[in-house]
């Protein structure tokens, strides 16, 4: 669960997260383009958008909004597609929008909802507790891979 | 995002389940025997030695030579992986969400000399 407070009106939020011309503009990780960001905004409309790297490869990913409440609520999958353009994980993420005094505190959760079949038995596992434990031994990494 | 080739989906699958998960956390300490290993778990042997071999099969412990007293040791290579995927999972929602700060204050910004340019026109 990631909250943030944006100094912004909540319907200036809301419209940059479902506007795709601005998505495009701040989607990804620091560094990346999206030269595709088509967004399709109705429940079952599709998202489809390409992230590119500071080492131009492209990204694919595809998605579906399941919900639209303006301006507090937003629903969609998303998932990362394989160089076969096929998906390898489902990932399902809830974004609301607050009104706290001319600001807007928005929440987002995100959790894995399907993947491969070959990958299936480990969904299980994809519960908190496992990400701690992954915290725990990934201590354990940084110390090794010093070495 | 560039996630999960076949290996990690294999690391991922041997942690998926607690009892590994202490195993590993357990070798993270130092390596032990298996019957060290087994000695805090209501388990017989050959169910230990079936996670082991899970573990091992996904290049998440090695086990030594010796006949007698084989013992196992975490490495670090396929769960740096998984750290590195999660690491990218959260990476891409918080550098996105810092961008989305960034970018609603410079809309902000031009709309506000919009707005005073329009008043300055009248």
């Amino acid at each position: 669960m990631l909250t943030r407070v944006f100094d912004a009106p909540r319907e200036l939020v809301f419209k940059v997260w479902t506007d795709p011309k601005h998505v495009a503009r701040w989607w990804g990780p620091h560094e990346f383009t999206n030269p595709v960001c088509e967004l399709d905004l109705r429940p079952g409309g599709a998202i489809l958008i390409h992230m590119r790297g500071p080492n131009g490869v492209v990204y694919p990913m595809k998605g579906v909004f399941q919900e639209i409440v303006r301006p507090e609520r937003l629903v969609f999958t998303s998932a990362a597609l394989d160089s076969d353009g096929n998906p390898m994980f489902e990932m399902l993420t809830t974004v609301t929008f607050a009104e706290e005094s001319g600001k807007t505190k928005q929440i987002l959760r995100t959790r894995v909802i399907k993947t491969t079949p070959q990958a299936a038995p480990y969904l299980a596992g994809m519960e908190q507790g496992w990400i701690q434990s992954l915290e725990r031994l990934t201590a354990y990494v940084a110390t090794e891979s010093k070495e | 995002m560039p996630l999960a080739p076949d290996h990690l989906s294999t690391t991922l699958a041997a942690l998926a389940d607690p009892t590994r998960r202490a195993i590993l956390a357990r070798l993270a300490a130092g390596q032990a025997t298996v019957t060290e290993i087994a000695a805090p778990f209501a388990m017989s042997m050959p169910a230990v030695s079936r996670h082991l071999k899970v573990l091992e099969h996904a290049g998440l412990i090695t086990r030594g030579r010796e006949a007698q007293w084989r013992p196992c040791r975490i490495t670090a290579g396929p769960l740096k992986d998984v750290a590195d995927w999660v690491a990218h999972y959260r990476r891409f929602w918080t550098e996105s969400l810092d961008r989305l700060d960034d970018y609603l204050r410079e809309v902000q910004k031009e709309e506000k000399n919009r707005g005073h340019k329009k008043l300055h026109s009248k």
